[in-house]
Parts: structure tokens; sequence; C-alpha cells
């Protein structure tokens, strides 16, 4: 702190400097924010990571599947390591099955349904999974303006009372600390606009992914209840 | 989750690191430090006018003419000249100087010793003079009036015919140059009456005095005066400066008291109503002021106006307004430019 007072006029309006002359709600504002917006983008990237790795995921899938391979080999070869997407919902819906039939199940309607749910539930699992911190994007593009200016009025506050006292109206004596104010709005938008633009992007795609997991699920389950209705068909 | 947070805890880093680096106290405006400099409107007529002046005199600070030899001040003269009578005719240099009569001052210095004495003593018996010769005396008139200038206390009146300074020396000098002429006047009327009035009273001699006489002194007063030489009564001790006989006017109304005149005239003046055509009401009035701004004189219609009808109530309208506004406020020290005002009345300008 010593060495930056002694620091020349035009060298003090450097942000360094404006952050440490700011007070200490501002101070706590503009840290808050700075936080934010690490969070902010560290879910950014992790999302942009996951979504892409979704992506190639339900494609790999859906290849698979409709490679006219036996649904038991897939299960098989499925089971056995973790799955997500199409494959978690496959898995789920492949496991009742099985459950269904190995323990001899007298109803077909029942086990349909009881199908249905379980591909519901691993849908679910995996769109929340998917879109479970966009959340906090949508915050923080809505409020970090309001933090942002909210330290900026308490900024304004400040100095307009450090200039009533210095007893001059003089723009130099003014400017210093209107412009440390301004900074905690600055970084207010600098937090927000990001959150905003990817909460747009992130859940539009994360809406996508999850038509095209429901659109597999609604075919497995018409599959599914063929099935049921052959193996009723050849009991009977 | 991780890789998402480390990389944006690396990226802000890095980002803030460069701010810190790359964003530094803005350069200061530069304001450059200009002095203020005072702006002057100058008209172009300053320069081109004429000023009062000499053509070969060397230029000054103020326009000074010729400086006169005679030194005492005539009020209101506008043209530089030796003379008392303020006069625009340039002034001609005396080639063959004529002799100025000079009727008053030579003689009275003789006479006057014997004047006096005699006059207390014969003033009774000269006023009956008259009496006894009432034909066609001539001689007898001119004496009474002499004897009363002397007289301080009875008349008043007289001194106001001969001028202050000869009011004592016209006692004797016009005595020759005046007798003769007197008597055509009176061989006119009846010389019977007159002679008769005088000793009665002499009050009653007065205005007939005024009426009749044909006084030679005052002719010759006022000839004598100046030489028939032309030029103005400005006076001036100056050093002679750069400039021209006839100056084109060192100043000119601004165009703000210009206004302020032509706003006064228009409400002083009442426009006549009820006429017909507008044309009728243009007026133009010159008129003369003095250096107070008061009238001198009535105002002149120079354009419009007629003997009757609506011209004539426009001229005289115009004529009152002027009248009425009297006392004008212009700046004295731009007397030149408007001792002679002409203005023209115009109802389509007034409004």
């Amino acid at each position: 702190m010593e060495s930056l007072a002694l620091v020349e006029p035009t060298a003090s309006l450097s942000i360094w400097t404006l952050f440490w002359q700011a007070g200490w709600v501002v101070k706590l504002v503009m840290i808050g924010l700075l936080c934010a917006s690490i969070w902010t983008w560290a879910i950014i990237i992790d999302k942009a990571v996951a979504f892409g790795r979704m992506r190639a995921a339900l494609n790999r899938f859906e290849q698979v599947f409709w490679s006219g391979q036996s649904l038991e080999e897939l299960y098989r070869s499925l089971s056995e390591r973790k799955t997500s997407g199409m494959g978690s919902i496959f898995v789920a819906a492949m496991r009742e099955w099985k459950k269904s039939f190995e323990k001899g199940a007298k109803s077909p309607l029942a086990l349909q349904t009881r199908i249905d749910k379980a591909m519901d539930l691993a849908l679910t699992r995996e769109m929340e999974g998917l879109e479970g911190r966009l959340g906090f994007l949508a915050t923080v593009g809505a409020s970090a303006p309001f933090i942002g200016l909210f330290g900026t009025v308490v900024g304004i506050m400040t100095s307009f009372q450090a200039i009533a006292g210095s007893k001059s109206t003089n723009l130099a004596v003014v400017a210093p600390g209107i412009a440390e104010a301004l900074l905690a709005t600055a970084i207010g938008l600098l937090a927000a606009i990001p959150a905003v633009v990817a909460y747009n992007k992130l859940s539009s795609d994360a809406g996508k992914l999850a038509v095209r997991m429901e659109g597999f699920a609604d075919e497995f389950s018409a599959i599914l209840s063929r099935q049921i209705d052959e193996k009723v068909a050849t009991k009977g | 989750m991780k890789i998402g947070l480390v990389t944006s805890t690396a990226l802000h880093v890095v980002v803030l690191g460069f701010g810190l680096v790359s964003l530094q106290a803005p350069r200061a405006f530069e304001a450059a430090d200009v002095e203020s400099l005072p702006v002057d409107i100058v008209p172009i007529e300053e320069i081109t006018q004429i000023q009062d002046g000499d053509k070969k005199a060397p230029m000054t600070e103020t326009p000074a003419p010729l400086p006169t030899e005679r030194p005492d001040i005539v009020p209101d003269a506008r043209k530089v000249g030796e003379n008392d009578v303020d006069t625009e005719a340039a002034p001609v240099p005396d080639t063959k100087p004529k002799p100025v009569e000079t009727a008053a001052l030579p003689e009275p210095s003789p006479e006057p010793a014997p004047d006096p004495t005699p006059e207390p003593e014969v003033e009774q018996p000269q006023a009956n003079e008259p009496e006894p010769v009432p034909a066609t005396e001539v001689e007898p008139q001119p004496q009474p009036r002499q004897e009363v200038t002397p007289d301080p206390t009875p008349e008043a009146a007289e001194p106001e015919e001969a001028e202050a300074e000869n009011a004592h020396l016209p006692q004797t000098a016009p005595a020759p140059q005046a007798r003769p002429e007197p008597p055509k006047a009176q061989t006119a009327k009846a010389p019977d009456r007159k002679t008769s009035e005088k000793p009665a009273t002499k009050q009653a001699q007065k205005p007939e005095s005024d009426e009749k006489e044909f006084d030679a002194d005052e002719v010759a007063a006022l000839l004598n005066k100046q030489t028939p030489s032309g030029g103005g009564a400005k006076r001036s001790t100056q050093e002679a400066s750069l400039g021209g006989r006839n100056p084109t006017g060192g100043e000119k109304l601004s165009q703000s008291e210009m206004d302020a005149l032509r706003q006064r005239l228009g409400s002083c003046w009442n426009v006549p109503a009820g006429v017909d055509d507008a044309d009728a009401l243009k007026v133009s009035v010159r008129f003369r002021l003095d250096r107070s701004g008061n009238l001198e004189g009535r105002p002149e219609v120079i354009k419009g106006g007629a003997s009757s009808g609506p011209r004539r109530i426009a001229a005289e309208s115009a004529v009152r307004a002027v009248q009425k506004c009297e006392p004008f406020n212009l700046p004295s020290d731009k007397y030149q430019t408007w001792a002679e005002v002409v203005v023209n009345f115009d109802p389509s300008d007034m409004f």
C-alpha cells in the first residue's frame, strides 16, 4: 500500500490500484463477482465438454443399435460397463424386461408400463446430469449486473461523501472515485454476459439431446411392446 | 467438473494478469493550453472613413483638423474654420483682402469724451427740439435714440437692437451713416405725428422704431463680423492629423442605436387610422437636433404629405411624433452623425 500511494497520479487509475482503493463493500462485491465469473466459466467449459461427449455417445449407440445386432448381445456388452445417454435408457429397459421374463410375467400390459417407467426414470436421470448446473448460469446472467450496480452505487456514495469532505468539485477529484465505483459494474457485466450467452446455448443444446433421447425411448418402447405381443401370442 | 474449474481459474488468472499489464491507467487527455484571445469585430468603415484632418499631416490616434487661429469656441459648430458662423462653403483664401467696414470701432475713440458731457444736459432740450420743427426733420430722430442707449435705467429694449459690445460705441458712431436713411422711412408716414408722439411717451416710440427704422448699424455690425471667405466655425487647437476637409463621418450610429431611435419614434407615432392607401402614410421628415438631443426648429416634411387630405394628416402625425419624442437619447460623441436626421415614416416598416 505504501508503494501504491507513492505512484504518480496518472498511474493511480490502473485496475489494480482502483481495486485496492475501493471500500470494503465494493471490494467484496468485486471479489464475489470474480468468483461467480470463475465458476460460470468452469460450468461453461464442463458443460461444453459433457455435451460434446454425450452427442458422440448418442451417435455411436445409434449406429450400433441400428446395425442389426441382437438386443441380447448389445445388453450384455453394455451392462458390463458404465453407460450414458441412450445406453443407460436401453440398459434400464432391458433390465426390466429380463427381470420380468425370468420370473414369468403374467400380464403383458403391466410389463409394458414398468418398462416405460424404467426408461422415463433413466431419461430423467440423464437429463438431470446434462442440465445440472445450467441454473447457476441463468442466475449469474440475471443478477451479476445488479450486484455490480450495487457495488457502483455504494462506491459512488462513498466517493461523493469524500468529495463533500474535500470541498472541491474539480473533476480530477471527482473522477477517480467514480471510475473505481464503475469498475464493479464492469466486472458484473463481464461475468453476466458470457453466463447469459452460454445459458441460452447450453439449454437449447440440452433440449435437443433430450428430444433425441425421448425419441429413442419411444421407439424402443414400441419395439419392446411388439416383442411382448409376440411372446404372448406364442405362449397362448 | 474439476477440469472445468481448473481451466476456468487458469483462464481468469491469465486474463487478469494480461489486464493488469496492458490495462494500465489510460493516458490523460491532452488539453492544449491555449490562451483565450480577445476578438474585436471591426467594421471596415472605421478604416475607410475619412477623418477630420489635413492631407499632409502625419497619422495620429485622434483625428484633428488644421489648427485654427481663433481660439474662441463656437458651440455646435460642425465645419472647421475661422468664422463665427458655421457655413458649409469651403474656405477661400483671401487673395485681395478687402477693407472690412468697421464703422463703429475707429470713430468712437475721439468722440465719446465730448458726448457724455453734453448729453445729460441736452437730454431734455433735445427731446423738446423736435416739437418746434415738426415738418421734415430727419436729424432729430436718430439723436433721441442715441440718447436712449446711454441711459441705463429707462430702456432695456434698446440694447437688444445694438449688440452688447457695441452698446456704448454706437452712441456717436452711427450718426453719420444713419442720418441719410431714416428720413425715407419717415417721409412715407406723417412726420408730424411722430414728433408729436415722441415727447409724449418714450415707450410708444419703441415699437414704431422697430418696425420702420432700417438700422444701418446693425447691418454694419453683422457685416463687419466676418469676411466672406467661407469655412465653418469649428475651432481646433490640436496639431493636425491625417484626414480630409470633408470627413465622411468618423463614426456611424451603430445598429442598436439606430434601432433604439427607430423604436422610440415608432412608439411616439400615432398612425392615422382609416386611411385607404398605405402609401399616403409614407412621410419623410428631416429635423435637426442639438447636442442634448432636443429639436432645433420644426421638423420639415421633405417627402410625402400634402396641403390637405389624408396625406396632410399623415405628415402632421409624423411631425408630431418627432416633437413628442423630443429629447432623443443619442450618444453625444457621435453628434455629427445625428445633428441632422431624416426619418422615413412608413407604416409597413414600423409594424
